[in-house]
């Protein structure tokens, strides 16, 4: 097992309690998804996993090393691991392309040189076949903020691949994309999860794309899990019990 | 799964047991303010209004046991008032009952304070019409005015070298800002320094000595240098350049506080260091917004620098003071014309840079 998380709690200093009591595990090479509503604790949830918010209580365990309390450098060797995709693509908007996705590798890269901008011929390559990975090799040397949305977050995975990550986590990485960019996006990760291997967490919200790429799905509601299972077996009541009564099911293909 | 009864009920009384102290504070702080009002309002009538106005005193009666007696009567006066809960300041700090009484004393009350304060004001800056139109005034606003638009020709090239030396007294003084601003910012932009206390407690210290330091004015800052390191251009640099630190380092900071947090997420994320989430999360983010503050500081400055001349920190201020010392209005007419000028034009060319580089 990859990753395992142990009756996971976050309580926020405003008093939300986003996440009560999470526990799952997940195998290495699963593409696992998270559904849930707005608000139902996913993003948090991925965020306690890479410690980019402190859990209130409970375990995240990380190949097999409880990674709950470590901090400082033994917390940024653990980091480096762990790549991350947002939904706001979060790249530096006015930097090049490439420099954007040598980021991804600064965990392991002294600060003096990385300070200076001094990156060995390797990072460069590196990065370029990151680029290629996602098919937008081309554009390398174009600043981030020129480039349309779909291309931007391709970017943004690149950056991640060059942390060669053992664990990918997505938060809604295709929630501010239009239907026909959000598939091709996520075609990049299957890509990934098949071909490298990659074990990949990602949060979602159109069902018609987790029955697609999920091989197990996990249903958050108002910070607790309802359901735990492969896609196929989310019917019409499940789906009314996760996105409450009114909710009605709509295609993106 | 298993669930934890402290954790669940823990964040509901968290925030029942805020609001109830919230509550209790803001009675205190109306009470407080009550007494104040009630206290300001006694003051000015009593000082301002009476002794002043109407009974035309030159010089005010003033004794400590006088003004503790009504210092007292407001002690009394604005408890019972806020306690009532139908006070002004109950309604300011939304503890006030909501009923008739209320909204009547809310009404009344702001309204006297509002008149007071009006005529306590004319009354302290002795606003009088007839000084300002008397045939006596109009007569020196001629003489003032006829010299000042015949300007003397004859000091042109020392009023020359005078402002060049101002324009460059403010140059330096932004030139040399920019490094310790630069860092200085950074240790004082709260999320970057919120992490762990010791860093909070440096960000605290800060903070309150730029905003002592940037709240003395650049003339006074003149006064002191000029009696530090002697009267002349040195003395207005370094006064121009203390404030610009402080007043710069807090606006480059809160640029810093306004930056995008999504990248320093994600580059955090990568497992990156402090130092390299700064230098590629932050600071691609705050380049334009620092260039343009410092360009405009500049601007300032050059205004400054002719102020500061006034007190001796040399520049066409300076020489400014000396002429109007004299009362040699004609070469004082000379000089705020080419003051003019030269603020016009620099603050034409730095608003067209400021402009281009966004």
């Amino acid at each position: 097992m990859i990753l395992e998380v142990q009756n996971l709690h976050k309580i926020y200093k405003n008093g939300i309690h986003a996440l009560k009591g999470v526990s799952f595990g997940v195998n290495e090479g699963e593409f696992l998804v998270i559904i849930g509503l707005s608000g139902s604790g996913k993003s948090t949830l991925l965020r306690c996993i890479n410690r980019l918010i402190e859990p209130t209580s409970g375990k995240v365990i990380f190949l097999g090393k409880d990674i709950t309390h470590i901090k400082g450098e033994e917390l940024r060797k653990v980091k480096t691991q762990i790549g991350m995709v947002f939904q706001q693509f979060n790249l530096i908007r006015r930097r090049s392309v490439i420099t954007n996705v040598i980021t991804g590798r600064l965990g392991s890269l002294g600060t003096f040189d990385s300070l200076l901008e001094k990156f060995s011929e390797e990072v460069y390559n590196d990065a370029n076949k990151a680029l290629e990975t996602v098919g937008i090799g081309e554009k390398a040397k174009e600043r981030a903020d020129s480039l349309s949305g779909g291309q931007q977050q391709r970017v943004a995975i690149a950056r991640s691949l060059m942390q060669n990550p053992k664990l990918l986590l997505a938060d809604e990485p295709v929630a501010s994309l239009d239907p026909a960019t959000s598939n091709s996006v996520m075609q990049y990760f299957e890509k990934i999860n098949k071909e490298l291997g990659t074990t990949v967490i990602c949060n979602l919200h159109f069902l018609s794309l987790v029955r697609r790429y999920a091989s197990r799905v996990i249903a958050l509601k108002a910070g607790e899990i309802i359901y735990e299972g492969i896609p196929d077996e989310i019917d019409k009541n499940w789906f009314k019990t996760i996105y409450g009564e009114e909710a009605e099911e709509v295609e993106i293909r | 799964m298993k669930q934890n009864p402290i954790l669940d009920s823990h964040p509901q009384r968290i925030i029942a047991k805020n609001k109830e102290r919230e509550a209790k504070y803001n009675l205190v702080k109306a009470i407080l303010l009550d007494i104040f009002f009630v206290f300001y309002t006694i003051i000015a009538v009593q000082r301002a209004i009476y002794y002043k106005f109407i009974l035309d005193l030159r010089e005010l009666p003033f004794s400590w046991g006088e003004i503790g007696i009504i210092f007292i009567i407001s002690v009394i006066i604005g408890t019972t008032w806020a306690l009532t809960k139908t006070s002004l300041s109950c309604k300011l700090f939304g503890v006030a009952k909501d009923n008739k009484v209320t909204r009547w004393t809310v009404e009344i009350f702001g309204w006297v304070l509002f008149n007071v304060t009006f005529i306590a004001g004319w009354v302290v800056t002795k606003l009088s019409l007839v000084d300002l139109f008397s045939a006596e005034g109009i007569e020196g606003a001629q003489r003032i005015f006829g010299a000042l638009f015949q300007p003397e020709m004859g000091i042109f090239d020392d009023a020359l070298f005078a402002i060049i030396e101002t324009i460059y007294i403010a140059l330096l003084a932004t030139l040399i800002s920019i490094p310790p601003t630069l860092i200085l910012s950074f240790f004082t932009a709260r999320n970057l320094m919120r992490d762990n206390k010791i860093s909070f407690a440096v960000y605290y210290i800060l903070r309150i000595v730029l905003n002592f330091v940037r709240s003395i004015e650049p003339l006074i800052w003149a006064i002191i240098f000029s009696v530090w390191v002697g009267i002349g251009p040195y003395a207005g640099m370094i006064a121009l350049l203390v404030h610009t630190i402080a007043s710069n380092a807090k606006l480059y900071s809160e640029a810093i506080e306004n930056i995008e947090e999504g990248p320093v997420e994600a580059i955090s994320a990568t497992g990156a260091n402090k130092i390299q989430i700064v230098w590629y999360a932050v600071v691609p983010q705050i380049m334009l917004p620092f260039l343009s503050f410092t360009i405009y500081r500049w601007d300032i400055n050059v205004r400054m620098a002719t102020v500061i001349g006034l007190v001796g920190g040399g520049g066409i201020g300076t020489m400014l003071m000396q002429y109007q010392g004299l009362a040699r209005w004609h070469e004082v007419g000379l000089i705020v014309l080419m003051i003019a000028f030269v603020v016009w034009v620099m603050d034409y060319i730095s608003a067209k840079i400021r402009e281009a580089i966004y």
